[in-house]
């Protein structure tokens, strides 16, 4: 395959004295759904802004589909679609005509896969933009966004305001989108979401990517939690190596540990008897709390 | 379920034609489809005047002495500034007396064309619309280019429509083209300058002020150049509004100044497209500055929250108010050396006539400070601000009082500004210091009026909130009652609704307590009511 769907090297966003974004770099392959993750005001809409052309990166470098974001826009827009966290829609215009429109602006529209759309996310298409709720405001940019065909798929917290149920149709959707060979861009704080959509993660805090991998790369960068009781009092465990956050409760303990320490943790637990174990590698969540606090990242 | 097979991999196709203006034709077709209905009553509405003023003028034409009295409109500089200037007026026919009413055609044109250049840029920006759009195959420029194409179509229309009445009406057709060129050109200026000014700011609310601005200040400086001659001094050629009239129409016509009009449209829209290529989009061309970290410590009521909310743009007008205030006031002097005949009032000072009329209009345009600033109270509703503060232990009596007092105070101050920057305007020009006070107490004699339009602003929103708009429709009404009901020979119950009519001309007149205290008990009457509805009713937004 010839240049990754999206690739960025190097970005900086200054707003008078935020720094936005300072040399983010960000790699997104075709066909692959990306989740994009970070703290609020990580910088990821402006990133996403950026790479639509809608603003201009004050030094770095921002490629899609292999032309620049800048200057090749309108070219580019042919083949992506977008989906902001908040829409809004022409007071006067109904839903129907707002996706119609929108399709015409990408320049074409499924209109068997925009009804067939509208007709998963029970969405009425029949009422005026003022009156639509925002779960339902933002189901019409997603049907417009999903329907146009577009080869990369731009989504900044697509799914604010839907229901679990809408939420669950939306899931659906991105698979199919992805199994039909669609490149996904997903900025989302819903973890869930992005841990059964994305094929790979990138996390960003401040203005810069901390982390990117698939999710296990990253759980393997990071520590597994284990849990024992033991038949004696298991003692030792805080000096092993590679162990840390060691508690002990008589004949309980618990601790976390790099993964290349498991073996040798696991062995020293087994000189005292180990009656019930468990161990989990990191959440999304733990993962993403490592970084959105301001202790030091992973 | 149907699929969909994108092109896989690659670089994007380079397409034939992408360029800053792709995609102009449907911006263009999304702004059509949402101005259907606003559009076309935007160019009729002012269409009608032409008949409708041609008729009336015919009216007191055809009486005794009517012709007479249009020749001696020139002589009085209180209606050169108003209307001037004016060409041919030396054989007066009814055709050539229709040519008073050129800058009531000129100011609608040009708001029309404000609103509708900030409605489609700047506007979409706002709510975010924009970026939606701009998502789509658009090119960078297409917004811009598109509102200017839809400026430029609905002037031609506007155009067209005024030049066919008035050959309908017996104008010969070329004058006629060319007052509905000259009536379009102008538009086309207001486009222009507003495609500059909307890159300025981040709301519609701004932009349209700082064109509004610039309105004002043309219409000043015709008015200067008008003062200066019947036919225009040299200060009416700066104005964008003198180039239409400098047109000489019925006189000895000429074509060549819309070519001036023509060139500050061109070149502030080029302004415009070049500010706009050095933002983001959204955002102004100056960066935001950082405000304060906390709240001041009078920050804590919903007063005090209002009063917030509206302190740059009170700041703005009553620096406009001042400005305005004092270049009028200063244009009593002319009225003074030509002590002719002055239509208005007979055998009066026509200096104080003028300071008189003068008090009346500038009251008026507070009063569109007022129905804005009152209106403040529907727009936190429907953005879904108030909500949020409503559930505090805030009552809806307070929230609405809050933005009401504010409405009424402000429009109270900027009066009393108004009123001594007129009196020092007059006081210099005339050289009578004396003028300062009666100005003062001329403007603030007035405020019952703005008052009443808060109240009846507050009356609309507790009952009818959708129907806002009737507010600024009385302050329309009212304004043609006052400064031409007259002369359209209006019935006296017609001129007797409208809240401008019953206040004493002062300093021309003396005080009178009595419909002072009565528009002002009816103001508060109308605020009581609104109070009652709006504490009964459901919150929108
Ligand atoms: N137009 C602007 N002017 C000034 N600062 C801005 C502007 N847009 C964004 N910022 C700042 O840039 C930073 C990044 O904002 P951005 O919107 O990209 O964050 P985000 O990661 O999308 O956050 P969230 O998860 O809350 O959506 C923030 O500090 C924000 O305040
Ligand atoms: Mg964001």
């Amino acid at each position: 395959m010839t240049a990754p769907a999206i690739e960025v090297r190097g970005l900086v966003k200054t707003f008078r004295t935020t720094r936005a974004l300072d040399g983010l770099d960000l790699t997104v392959a075709h066909g692959e759904v990306h989740g994009f993750l970070g703290p609020n005001g990580a910088g990821k809409s402006t990133t996403i802004r950026i790479l639509l052309g809608l603003m201009r990166a004050d030094s770095g470098r921002a490629a899609v589909l292999g032309r620049d974001a800048w200057s090749d826009a309108v070219a580019l827009h042919r083949r992506l679609a977008y989906v902001p966290g908040d829409v809004e829609l022409w007071p006067n215009l109904t839903g129907g005509e707002a996706i119609d429109l929108l399709g015409r602006l990408h320049g074409g529209q499924d209109r068997a896969r925009r009804d067939e759309l509208v007709r998963r996310f029970e969405l009425d298409t029949a009422k005026k933009g003022r009156t639509y709720s925002k779960g339902n405001r933002q189901k019409v940019a997603l049907v417009a966004a999903l329907s146009s065909g577009a080869d990369l798929l731009v989504l900044d917290e697509p799914t604010s305001g839907l229901d679990p149920l809408m939420e669950a149709v939306f899931q659906e959707v991105v698979g199919e989108a992805k199994a039909a060979g669609q490149t996904v861009l997903l900025s989302s704080h819903i973890l869930a979401q992005v841990e059964k959509l994305a094929d790979r993660i990138s996390i960003i805090r401040k203005g810069a990517v901390v982390q990117s991998g698939t999710l296990s790369e990253l759980r393997h960068l990071t520590r597994t939690t284990v849990e024992a009781a033991t038949a004696t009092p298991a003692t030792g465990i805080d000096t092993l190596p590679g162990v840390r956050d060691a508690e002990a409760d008589g004949r309980h303990v618990r601790f976390t540990v790099d993964s290349e320490h498991l073996d040798g943790a696991i062995k020293h637990l087994g000189g005292f008897g180990i009656q019930a174990l468990t161990s989990h590698p990191p959440t999304l969540e733990e993962l993403m709390l490592r970084h959105y606090g301001d202790g030091d990242a992973a | 379920m149907s699929t969909i097979a994108p092109a896989r991999g690659g670089t994007a196709p380079a397409t034939a034609g992408d360029g800053p203006l792709t995609g102009t034709a449907a911006l263009l077709g999304l702004a059509l489809r949402r101005d259907r209905l606003k559009l076309p009553l935007w160019i009729t509405g002012i269409a009608v005047f032409v008949p409708y003023f041609y008729t009336v003028l015919s009216v007191s034409g055809s009486q005794p002495g009517g012709m007479r009295a249009f020749a001696g409109l020139v002589d009085s500089p209180m209606v050169l500034v108003f209307t001037g200037p004016l060409f041919g007026f030396d054989e007066i026919t009814l055709q050539r007396a229709f040519l008073t009413y050129t800058i009531e055609f000129l100011l609608g044109a040009a708001l029309m064309n404000i609103l509708l250049v900030t409605r489609h840029t700047r506007g979409e920006e706002q709510t975010g619309r924009a970026e939606l759009v701009r998502a789509g195959v658009i090119g960078r420029h297409a917004p811009l280019t598109a509102a200017l194409v839809l400026a430029l179509a609905a002037d031609a229309v506007l155009g067209l429509l005024m030049a066919g009445a008035m050959a309908g009406l017996g104008f010969p057709a070329s004058s006629a083209l060319l007052f509905g060129a000259g009536t379009a050109a102008t538009g086309l200026v207001f486009a222009g300058i507003t495609a500059f000014t909307v890159q300025l700011t981040e709301h519609t609310k701004g932009a349209a002020g700082l064109a509004a601005l610039a309105l004002a200040a043309a219409w000043t400086l015709r008015a200067a150049g008008a003062a200066q001659a019947v036919e225009g001094g040299p200060w009416t050629w700066l104005s964008p509004l003198g180039w239409a009239q400098l047109t000489r129409v019925l006189a000895d016509e000429r074509w060549w100044p819309l070519a001036l009009s023509l060139g500050l449209a061109a070149a502030a829209a080029a302004g415009g497209y070049a500010l706009s290529a050095r933002r983001d989009l959204g955002a102004r061309l100056m960066a935001q500055r950082p405000g304060p970290t906390s709240a001041g410590p009078r920050l804590r009521s919903p007063f005090a929250l209002a009063l917030r909310l509206q302190r740059a743009s009170l700041l703005w007008w009553a620096a406009g108010m001042v400005v305005v205030g004092f270049v009028w006031g200063s244009l009593a002097g002319a009225m003074r050396q030509g002590m002719a005949e002055a239509i208005i009032g007979g055998g009066e000072d026509p200096a104080l006539a003028y300071l008189s009329l003068m008090a009346v209009f500038m009251t008026v345009i507070v009063g569109a400070f007022t129905i804005l600033s009152a209106g403040r109270l529907r727009t936190e509703e429907v953005r879904g601000r108030a909500a949020p503060v409503l559930a505090r232990p805030v009552g809806r009596s307070a929230w609405f009082a809050a933005f009401l007092a504010t409405a009424a105070s402000g429009s109270v101050g900027l009066l009393a500004l108004t009123g001594l920057a007129t009196g020092a305007g007059a006081a210099l020009a005339i050289g009578d210091g004396a003028l300062v006070g009666e100005l003062l107490a001329a403007s603030l004699a007035r405020a019952p009026e703005p008052l009443l339009l808060a109240g009846l602003a507050a009356a609309l929103y507790g009952f009818a909130p959708r129907w806002g708009w009737a507010a600024w429709a009385v302050l329309g009404f009212g304004c043609i009652a006052r400064f031409w009901g007259e002369s359209l020979h209006w019935p006296g119950w017609l001129m007797a609704v409208s809240p401008f009519n019953h206040i004493p001309r002062m300093p021309l007149e003396g005080f009178a307590p009595g419909p002072v205290l009565a528009l002002a008990a009816l103001a508060a009457a109308l605020a009581a009511l609104g109070l009652y509805g709006y504490s009964r009713r459901d919150l929108d937004g």
